[in-house]
């Protein structure tokens, strides 16, 4: 016992250790398809893009550098905000040196989760597989003086010392012009648009409440980021509110809480929708896909796009929104795509793009 | 109990061999002088309210300001919209409500703080001398003074309740000795009520610490059960098993009654949330930061005994199950080191933290050390005292020098104008939170009337938004990557329905989310350090209902008397019951004219 002991606590130790700690190395040359694209995509998680890099095939034409601006972002972009979290692969086609896998990534970011889908060509190099990085090449806009003459409308308040909050205004008149209700499944949804009727601007969230068939409330939601908060005069809004595990067939009424309240605003910066059109993407799904275009000469980090879709009456028929991980650089288009669920694409008569926008530069 | 000497039940300890070898004078080191060095040490940090800035102490000065303003009624609306401060053993939020009234919130902390820290030593004391020699346990006691873990429990973590309950716990394990050997009632008594007041202090060292320092103990018992002189006073492996189990059933009963509302609550809401990263459960060698947060700075020089305490542990059947005690607890403190954890706690092993185990490694280490300090001693004479203060003190210096080098807090930042912003006009009418904030959160939570719907303690929420993510606090949401992000956009968007108003921002980070979710920048404080985001829709806070999950009134009252109870009985047991016992210790006679004269002792 008493040399079997040390032994014993040493040796059990270092076998516990061992089981915990010895790992394959993580620079291992990849021997199959999946297994590169998963390897460059565990870096790529632990922030090593270095190390994700060395699973590149035309290394030679495309700089580490850029690869790691495509991957960890930039500008203030909402990459710039984001870790991944997972990435599943499947291999789509393969022959002896060549193949296509799919990635799907998942992204925990500022906004919550954000998910993406590349189609990554993987290529045989000796007894290892790498994967062809398409690096997306920013537009190089020439240097150039943009004029603004956008409309701006200030708010004056009456002073530090009054009651904090206290607006003591009218606050501007919305409407709400379009409403529709719809079941998904287990879930009901409720979508429409927003209409600033007043002559300044306005901040509005809308809040809806589903009432039960005997008169109880089923549930209160609120539009939260599925919306325009900021309307100009005039300016219409689209909005969804999402009420998960209350089934339509209980709800009796809705009642529908408009607000607003008078904010400064401006009409900087425009952001321009081109190239609008729904397709279905690799994976059989429809999408709304285009390209924003950023027509002020200040920098919008973090896009975020509003689609609504109406049938051939008009009526609003579903509202989908997506973040767009790029940042609009001035006169530079950054391409978009937002899904557009099965159901309602069948009739889809006429959709509409709506762009919010996040800027660092406005509060520095 | 503080200014004498331990009496010391150990009947082996008397082995010459430790007792002070020829040519230099090792004897035991008095107590008092022990405890003197304990406020040295650590009374300063204190005064310097050092703790003030670790992860959890605000959280235990919230606890203790909601029981200084209502003692009986556990209910605190403050966190989570509402939740029920049952889920955690209150006798040290107790005892700092009690001294807050004195001298006020963050003193008191600190006051009990260094009564835990005082209570350690004696207890190590009493602890270390069931295994070795009077001296060397004095050398140990003196040692926990200087324990890197401890310094990093108490400067780092806050974790006020761990240590005060450890320091229990070992005052509770001579007792249980003596009762396991000698069959008196009023062992079992002192035992048992230290028992209960450590658990009412904290519950997982009930839970896991009591059995990895109980068993060592037990085993002991049953190795020293033929060493009394006088044969009729030998126990049987029957009667110490038998005794063994009346303790347990009795200290089981006792903390099932003194910290009753606890188990109600934890039945009513069992602890089934999603696994929350921590660093310490991270693999040590892997992750370099977590090894040297959770591993080599709380180990400190003791990292250097580790051959030592294998060797020796081995060699001595008496210190075999001290050693086996030791190292599964070590192992545990691993992490993830090793599997041994999710091994050895199954499920637990993801709800529960490993800086507490290591802690408890480096106290059951210490009698080993204890031991090695007085071996070096006598072999190296005044070359190991400097060695070896050095080294103490090095452990102590590295552990607080690397809190100050890596704070919890990147920046400093006053709360101040946060605080008075909910305080005044009608603000408390809704409810907030802070992103960014870290450990400060608490420190808002405990002046601000205000209530909010985060929380410092994920075991209490209640809040489907947060139980449903493996995320822990809202303020430090993006460091639970896509839980934490997910988590706060299920509460924010349920802002008005919980009447979600402000949200102080102290990290850039999550702007663009309130941004796009209808919150508007409003004011700023700190030199911009902090910004207010407010949502205009927002209704004022109704009550929420947690309904089943609220104390009922004689909970309350449960609550409010039974666990300080347990420690005032605790106290006027070992405080005012003395007892009579045999000192067993041989004395050499005739004493060599070159050992230090040996001072007779009274029996007591």
């Amino acid at each position: 016992m008493k040399r079997a002991l040390p032994i014993l606590i040493i040796v059990l130790t270092a076998v516990l250790i061992a089981m915990a700690t010895i790992q394959p190395n993580e620079l291992t040359p990849a021997t199959s398809p999946d297994g590169a694209v998963r390897a460059l995509f565990d870096h790529v998680k632990a922030r090593d893009y270095k190390g994700a890099f060395a699973y590149v095939a035309n290394s030679g034409d495309t700089e580490e550098q850029a690869f790691a601006a495509d991957l960890a972002g930039r500008d203030g972009s909402l990459r710039t905000y984001s870790s991944l979290e997972q990435a599943d692969t499947k291999v789509l086609h393969a022959s002896d040196n060549e193949a296509l896998v799919r990635a799907t990534l998942q992204y925990a970011t500022a906004v919550g989760a954000f998910y993406d889908t590349r189609d990554l060509k993987v290529v045989r190099e000796g007894d290892r597989w790498k994967v062809e990085w398409p690096v997306v090449q920013e537009a190089n806009v020439p240097p150039q003086v943009i004029q603004e003459n956008y409309l701006r409308w200030d708010v004056i308040t009456r002073g530090s010392n009054d009651d904090w909050g206290a607006q003591n205004v009218e606050a501007p008149r919305v409407r709400i012009i379009s409403m529709n209700a719809i079941a998904q499944g287990a879930n009901t949804i409720i979508v429409g648009e927003i209409e600033n009727e007043d002559t300044v601007p306005g901040f509005v969230s809308v809040g809806a409440t589903l009432i039960g068939k005997n008169g109880d409330v089923l549930g209160e939601e609120t539009s939260f980021d599925k919306i325009s908060h900021t309307l100009l005069p005039k300016e219409i809004s689209p909005f969804r509110i999402d009420f998960p595990k209350t089934p339509l067939a209980t709800v009796k009424s809705v009642r529908m809480t408009p607000n607003s309240m008078l904010v400064p605003a401006s009409a900087d910066p425009v952001i321009g929708v081109v190239h609008q059109r729904v397709e279905t993407d690799s994976r059989g799904r429809h999408v709304l896909k285009g390209e924003l275009i950023n027509e002020s000469g200040v920098t919008v980090n973090i896009p975020h796009v509003l689609a609504t879709y109406y049938d051939g009456a008009g009526k609003v028929i579903w509202v989908s929104d997506g973040y767009v991980d790029n940042a609009l650089l001035p006169q530079a288009p950054v391409p978009f795509a937002v899904d557009l669920r099965d159901d309602p694409a069948s009739n889809v008569h006429n959709y509409r793009v709506t762009v919010n926008e996040y800027m660092l530069q406005q509060d520095e | 109990m503080i200014s004498k000497s331990p009496t010391f039940s150990n009947p082996t300890c008397a082995n010459p061999a430790y007792a002070g070898g020829p040519g230099f004078p090792a004897r035991a080191i008095p107590l008092s002088a022990i405890l003197l060095i304990a406020i040295a040490v650590h009374g300063p940090l204190l005064l310097m309210q050092l703790p003030a800035g670790s992860y959890d102490a605000n959280t235990h000065m919230f606890f203790a300001a909601h029981y200084a303003q209502h003692w009986f009624n556990p209910w605190n609306e403050k966190w989570f919209g509402g939740f029920s401060q049952t889920t955690y053993p209150p006798l040290t939020h107790q005892w700092i409500a009690l001294f807050s009234h004195i001298m006020g919130l963050k003193f008191a902390y600190m006051f009990v703080q260094l009564i835990a820290i005082l209570l350690l030593p004696i207890g190590m004391y009493r602890y270390a001398a069931l295994w070795v020699d009077e001296v060397s346990a004095s050398y140990a006691a003196l040692g926990s003074i200087f324990l890197g873990s401890l310094s990093m429990l108490v400067y780092q973590s806050g974790q006020l309740p761990t240590t005060a309950a450890a320091a229990l716990t070992l005052n509770a394990a001579p007792f249980f000795y003596d009762w396991l050997l000698r069959s008196r009632f009023l062992d079992l008594l002192k035992g048992v009520a230290i028992a209960w007041a450590a658990a009412a202090a904290h519950h997982v060292t009930l839970l896991f610490g009591a059995i990895l320092f109980a068993v060592p103990v037990l085993v002991l018992a049953l190795l020293d059960r033929n060493a009394e002189e006088i044969e009729e006073d030998r126990a049987s492996v029957g009667g110490v098993l038998g005794r063994a189990v009346v303790f347990a059933v009795i200290a089981i009963a006792g903390v099932a009654i003194v910290l009753w509302p606890f188990w109600v609550a934890l039945l009513k809401n069992p602890i089934t949330q999603m696994p929350i990263p921590h660093g310490s459960r991270d693999n040590y060698i892997l992750k370099t930061f977590s090894g040297i947060n959770f591993w080599i700075i709380p180990m400190g020089a003791m990292i250097l005994a580790l051959p030592f305490i294998v060797i020796r542990g081995s060699a001595e059947r008496r210190l075999r199950p001290l050693l086996i005690g030791w190292y599964i607890t070590a192992l545990l403190g691993l992490g993830g080191t090793t599997p041994a954890g999710k091994i050895l706690l199954g499920r637990a092993y993801q709800v529960l933290t490993y800086e507490r185990f290591t802690f408890w490694a480096t106290i059951m280490a210490m009698p080993f050390v204890g031991l090695l300090a007085l071996e070096l001693i006598q072999r190296f004479r005044m070359k190991a005292v400097v060695g070896l203060t050095i080294a103490a003190v090095a452990t102590m210096a590295a552990s607080v020098a690397w809190i100050e080098i890596n704070p919890i807090a990147s920046s400093p930042f006053s709360v101040d104008q946060v605080i008075a912003f909910l305080n005044r006009d009608d603000h408390a009418k809704f409810r907030y939170i802070t992103l960014g904030f870290g450990a400060h959160f608490a420190e808002v939570s405990t002046y601000a009337k205000a209530g909010s719907v985060d929380g410092d303690y994920n075991s209490a929420r209640l809040l489907p938004e947060m139980t449903a993510y493996g995320a822990g606090q809202l303020y430090n949401a993006k460091y639970y990557g896509l839980a934490g992000m997910e988590s706060l956009r299920a509460v924010l968007k349920h802002a008005n329905q919980y009447g979600l108003k402000y949200v102080f921002v102290r990290d850039r980070y999550y702007e663009p989310l309130l941004a796009f979710a209808g919150w508007r920048e409003a004011e700023t404080y700190d030199n911009g350090n902090v910004t207010l985001w407010t949502k205009e829709d927002v209704p004022p806070a109704k009550r929420l209902e947690f309904v089943g999950f609220t104390p009922t009134p004689m909970e309350g009252l449960m609550w409010g008397i039974l666990p300080v109870a347990s420690s005032l009985f605790a106290l006027f047991l070992v405080l005012l019951v003395p007892e009579r016992r045999r000192v067993s210790a041989t004395l050499e006679f005739p004493v060599r004219a070159t050992v230090e004269p040996v001072l007779l002792r009274e029996a007591k």
